[in-house]
């Protein structure tokens, strides 16, 4: 059962690389199989959500020899999520005619990473299926194929794969700490290991998460990239990639190593307030939607890092819970900016109200995790930077909004009526999580029930 | 034997890191090889332990090498050629498109661009200073 959306995926993606991925025909088969995917996810997150967390080991090797594939309500909510939002990037793409004969293969191949990522239960996996989408991701950047994307492809590559390196030494330095691979024996003996290598391999793999995430120090790369890309990339990149950053330092931080995060703790506070107060001052200096959105994302990653700081399963329910609406978010208002026409300006509305938390949106939810964490922290001053980061962020976006959408510009082709319909139906999907939240909470304090250690 | 592999890893580390900084898109490529072969060299150092081959009909008594290691490593080394074929690609493309690879004139190409779109969008600059 667990295998099963891996395998489609998987074989799907390799199905499709000799077809030519402009036919239109090709275009929906991987709709259709990426479709299939999702709905096989579904179905294994219903299951863990009912029954708890399912397990296998590949090729019928005894357990603790062959290589666990394991889901829990953490890595199914973010195998969905991811899911989810490439689905729409790749319909989006789809609809408005693909350029590129292996797009449709590649998002499958990132497609089969990410679940496979999210899905695993051995850190050396983890690292492989990782490569998979990292791979697919370079690939993705340069798609479009202008000089523009072309240098974001080789930027993204350059700093990434230095992410990546740092990531295999620090699994190697866990392996050499612990003797094991597997995450559920290395969460058991991470406490006998002696401290100071273990903060050391332990800061090696917050980096390379880090720079994933586009965090404040390692956060340069960020911003030519997302807007160098195609519409759709910067979705993918933003809503699908970025989770293995939020997921990674949620899992290696909170599941493996929480002796060392929360030893970290002070220093994920001050990035985190950092890439809050950078990200939204940027932001508010730029033009281009883009541009700001791009910003916006380092600011919002901060938000993140403060709830794991924060920690405890108010801490991670918070940082789980806002990761999944911000990755809406920005999949919604990458997508939605690239079109013209109307409903466009109202479906950007929906996203930039949703990124500054008024409450109609999914984004009021995300905030007031947030709030309810700085609370159980008992900090003021974290309520007031949790505050002042909404205010400025309602601030810039209103100002895109503004710029882009009340300028009397002159009447522009607009965009054809299937695509804006999509990024009408995601709006329409964040606002439904913010009007019926329950199920988007009861997930994400499951998720974080598996991290805190107490019974899910 | 630790030593002389941690100064391997090291030495290996530090020329990439180095080469990595460089202007030349050849040697920033070169350099990220050189620092993913130090990291296969440190996962392989990360379970270095002395015994004999560890293929299977081996004597109960004997120690043998760990092969965890040698499988991550083998597979990270297929992973690092795979990307490096692929960066070699890509700097090939940039090459292509810009006639260069002199990381200057990439970023002098970027800033032209940049400043075209900004006058593209906004077409009355005066109208803001009033």
């Amino acid at each position: 059962m667990l295998v099963l959306p891996l395998a489609i995926a998987w074989f799907a993606a390799v199905g499709l690389i000799p077809l030519h991925g402009r036919v239109r025909g090709v275009g929906w088969l991987a709709v259709a199989c990426l479709s299939a995917t999702l709905a096989l996810t579904v179905w294994l997150a219903a299951v863990v959500l009912g029954e708890g967390p399912v397990e296998m080991v590949a090729g019928n090797w005894p357990a603790g020899v062959g290589i666990t594939l394991r889901a829990d309500a953490l890595g199914v909510t973010f195998a969905v999520l991811s899911l989810i939002v490439l689905l729409a990037a790749l319909t989006y793409e789809v609809l408005a005619g693909v350029r590129s004969p292996t797009f449709p293969a590649l998002v499958l191949f990132m497609a089969t990473g990410l679940t496979g990522l999210f899905l695993t239960a051995d850190v050396f996996n983890f690292y492989v299926f990782f490569e998979i989408s990292m791979i697919s991701a370079y690939v993705l950047t340069s798609y479009g194929g202008r000089a523009r994307q072309i240098r974001a492809a080789s930027i993204f590559a350059v700093v990434n794969l230095l992410g990546s390196v740092l990531f295999l030494i620090g699994i190697a330095a866990l392996y050499h700490l612990t003797g094991t691979l597997d995450m559920a024996t290395i969460a058991a003996r991470g406490d006998n290991i002696e401290q100071n290598p273990s903060i050391l391999s332990a800061a090696i793999i917050f980096v390379a998460f880090g720079v994933k995430l586009g965090l404040f120090p390692f956060h340069f790369w960020l911003p030519p990239v997302y807007t160098g890309t195609r519409p759709a990339v910067a979705a993918i990149l933003s809503g699908a990639l970025a989770n293995i950053g939020s997921y990674g330092l949620l899992r290696f931080g909170a599941n493996l190593l929480p002796r060392e995060l929360e030893l970290g703790g002070t220093a994920l506070l001050l990035l985190g307030t950092a890439s809050i107060v950078y990200g939204a001052l940027q932001a508010i200096s730029r033009h281009a939607p883009t541009e700001v959105l791009a910003y916006s994302s380092i600011g919002q990653v901060g938000y993140i890092m403060i709830a794991l700081a924060v920690g405890g399963r108010v801490g991670y329910g918070a940082a789980i819970l806002f990761a999944v609406v911000n990755s809406l978010n920005k999949t919604l208002l990458f997508l939605s900016a690239g079109l013209q026409g109307w409903l466009v300006g109202a479906v950007f509305v929906v996203g930039a109200f949703s990124v500054a938390g008024v409450p109609p949106s999914a984004g009021f939810f995300g905030k007031l995790a947030l709030f309810q964490a700085a609370i159980a922290g008992e900090s003021a001053l974290l309520i007031t930077l949790i505050f002042l980061g909404g205010a400025l962020s309602f601030v810039y976006m209103f100002q895109v909004y503004q710029r882009a959408f009340w300028e009397d510009t002159e009447p522009e082709t607009p965009s054809p009526l299937a695509n804006r319909s999509l990024v009408f139906v995601l709006a329409g999907l964040v606002v439904g999580l913010g009007a019926w939240p329950e199920p988007l909470l009861a997930l994400s304090r499951r998720a974080a029930g598996v991290l805190a250690g107490g019974a899910p | 034997m630790i030593l002389i592999l941690s100064l391997a890893v090291a030495v290996l580390f530090g020329s990439g890191a180095y080469l990595m900084l460089k202007r030349d898109l050849i040697r920033v490529v070169v350099g990220m090889v050189m620092i993913s072969n130090a990291a296969n060299l440190f996962i392989m150092s990360a379970g270095l332990t002395r015994g004999r081959a560890p293929i299977h009909p081996y004597p109960e008594t004997a120690t043998v090498s760990d092969p965890l290691v040698q499988a991550m490593t083998l597979t990270a080394i297929v992973i690092s050629f795979g990307i490096s074929a692929l960066v070699l690609g890509l700097v090939y493309l940039v090459y292509i498109s810009h006639l260069s690879l002199d990381l200057e004139d990439i970023s002098d190409a970027e800033e032209l661009e940049e400043a075209q779109l900004e006058r593209e969008r906004s077409p009355e600059p005066e109208r803001e200073m009033v």
